[in-house]
């Protein structure tokens, strides 16, 4: 498999898009080549051009050229029984995902919009947006966000509580269950061993370099 | 029987490729409404997972997230390809329409007056990766040889544009007989003409 990452800095790459998508292949013992396409070539208009909604990551699987981080996960899901056992799970996955990104939308507008003016306000309203994790997780017999397996929203979740732990640093303080949550998924080997290597650490989070 | 519970007078934004899906397939829908008054006591929008609606149930499964129930659908009524490939890439598809949905959504409540001009001038260059899309499909669906959720959800947002940017079919030819194909579907068709559907509002704040 191969992703293109694109830089907001020369030659630099960063975790926001493809944190999640790293570590559920790291965990599924899966190679990643990963390609960078320097600022320079991105903001020639023909390269953007390429990409066919204009922007990265790029995944490639094979033949599979897929656009799009959370397609890109699903995939992912799909083929290494990331996906719940069967499809009623596979709902509740999805909503659990598509409710980790509209936080992650927020995330990233703080981020590139109004890190300066707006951070405060954002690490005060964040338990709000918490809370329904925290429900949900303490409900859960196995420890994950749907049956009693790992699914892609697990891992989505759990990159955006990391970013969310740089942030805003004792957000988790208050929500018992999102923190064993957070330290159980860690404390996974392959996941351990991506956080603790040195090409994974050295990544910024975002682009702009702010966290 | 599958039931959608959303806010009194209320708005198609996000329910309209679910309905559309739903019609398609000769499926029954119950709609429940929620008043505003009731919206703000606020007890209902305690009960909801992530404070939100529409909320939908089938069954015993209860959903949030308007995507999720559209891949739910999608997964029962064979409108999610035909093999993983197919799944994988209408995902694509479909999250890229949620794309260009979230931007009009922001016009329409947040921006209408002061950014229609602008966004309907900026519109095609978000519309020209569907047209190329379609261009180069041999079945006139965006993903292999069937319709998907996400055709259904592109059909929905088109609709929309048109009406806030009427000639924004204009220079698109695929796209223009994409939606006119899709829009002939008898039980489309029936659902659009319908006047339940007709009257109701496209969004929420009345803008469209």
């Amino acid at each position: 498999m191969a992703v293109n990452l694109s830089p907001h800095t020369l030659k630099k790459q960063f975790l926001c898009r493809c944190g999640a998508l790293k570590m559920i292949l790291a965990d599924n013992e899966q190679q990643l080549k990963e390609k960078l396409v320097t600022k320079e070539e991105w903001m020639k208009s023909d390269t953007k051009g390429s990409y066919l909604f204009g922007q990265l990551p790029k995944f490639e699987d094979g033949d599979l050229v897929l656009y799009q981080s959370n397609a890109i996960l699903r995939h992912i899901g799909r083929k290494h029984g990331a996906y719940g056992k069967n499809d009623c799970e596979a709902s509740l996955i999805d909503m659990m995902n598509d409710a980790v990104e509209d936080l992650r939308m927020k995330y990233i507008k703080l981020i590139y919009q109004e890190y300066e003016t707006g951070k405060e306000a954002y690490c005060k309203d964040l338990p709000n947006h918490l809370k329904p994790f925290e429900s949900i997780l303490s409900k859960s017999k196995s420890g994950f966000l749907v049956g009693d397996q790992i699914s892609f929203a697990d891992y989505n979740l759990f990159d955006l509580l990391l970013n969310n732990k740089v942030l805003c640093s004792t957000f988790l303080d208050s929500f018992p269950t999102l923190k064993s949550y957070v330290d159980k998924i860690a404390a996974r080997p392959k996941i351990k061993a991506l956080l603790e290597c040195e090409n994974f650490k050295k990544l910024p989070i975002n682009g702009n370099g702010k966290q």
